[in-house]
């Protein structure tokens, strides 16, 4: 028995960027937009969604991951879209080795979009690429300014970053001019929305710039 | 939890491979956009080794740290100014030279 050294030089996440790949060829081939909607729990994913689906033409699919419960999913469906639950059982993220054996039951050619509402967690789900063409990073007003700053891989990573519950401003201390301008730092090409689902702000901007990724996908 | 799991599956499959006994220790490099805590990846990894051929073995982590540099200017910098946008042209021209690292650098291993 002997020991000895070896040099090894091997990123680790391989396997998991092959599943992604694979996604991604597959939802190129069928013209499918995937949306990745990334945000602490409480954010507002799931209401984003619910204000989202049926209502803007697009037809929708919805990927629910979960650490457990199905509450989302229950939320998911009774919107009418077509949504499959993923729990994680404990596990703070999804991986696209999951998503992979997911896609295929979901009605794939009557589709134009599907989101991933993950898992609520700021940190994990911007570590993993499950094969999505877009992160969206959602923070909300009540967590305060800071988020980028404190969780910078989620927002340099996403594509677009939406502030929820706007309408509680006049509430809750909070930065706007902070929050907006360490997220430009931090990614100046993203896509800023701010956004409240109570009265209506910034639905029609998200649905322009939901309508203009799939464009851009379709025709690219 | 989830990178260390990432990290004993690719040991797992060298082992098989090569055949070796144990796995003595593990040279991790990992970047510092990676948002990973290495006292706490260190105590994810003793937990998750016990049963397999690493168990016992020591984790080294190896930091990285963040770089970005800029096409406009040519210009380089690191986690002082963290982001995409030029700290000085202003250019959004950026890319993140490192520090999204996960990668074995090396191992020590028992042969049979």
């Amino acid at each position: 028995m002997t020991t000895k050294k070896v040099e090894v030089q091997q990123a680790v996440m391989a396997a998991d960027l092959s599943y992604a790949q694979k996604i991604k060829d597959r939802l190129r081939e069928k013209g499918i937009l995937m949306v990745n909607l990334i945000g602490s729990p409480g954010s507002g994913k799931t209401t984003l969604l619910e204000k989202t689906l049926g209502k803007d033409g697009l037809r929708a699919a919805v990927i629910e991951g979960d650490v457990a419960t199905d509450r989302d999913a229950k939320r998911i469906e009774a919107t009418g879209v077509p949504s499959i639950q993923i729990n994680t059982d404990g596990g703070c993220h999804l991986e696209a080795n999951w998503v992979d054996s997911t896609i295929d039951k979901l009605p794939l050619d009557e589709l134009d979009i599907i989101f991933v509402e993950n898992v609520g967690n700021l940190v994990c789900p911007a570590e993993f690429d499950i094969g999505e063409d877009h992160k969206v990073a959602i923070s909300s007003v009540p967590e305060g300014p800071d988020k980028p700053l404190k969780y910078p891989l989620l927002f340099t990573e996403a594509s677009a970053v939406v502030l929820t519950k706007t309408d509680l401003l006049p509430y809750v201390p909070f930065d706007l001019d902070l929050y907006w301008g360490d997220v430009g730092k931090l990614n100046p090409k993203a896509k800023r929305l701010d956004m409240s689902c109570v009265k209506g702000e910034g639905l029609e901007e998200w649905s322009r710039i939901l309508r203009g990724w799939l464009e851009e996908k379709r025709n690219g | 939890m989830s990178l260390v799991s990432a990290i004993l599956e690719s040991l797992e499959k060298m082992v098989d491979e090569n055949g070796w006994s144990s796995v003595k220790s593990v040279t991790l490099r990992v970047g510092a956009m990676r948002q990973v805590i290495p006292d706490v990846m260190k105590f994810a990894f003793d937990v998750s080794v016990k049963g397999t051929p690493m168990e016992g073995a020591e984790l080294a982590i190896i930091s990285v740290p963040i770089k970005f540099s800029c096409r406009g200017c040519g210009a380089h910098w690191g986690e002082e100014e963290l982001g995409y946008l030029c700290p000085f042209c202003g250019g959004t021209n950026v890319d993140m030279d490192q520090g999204m690292e996960l990668e074995l650098e090396s191992l020590e291993v028992q042969e049979r």
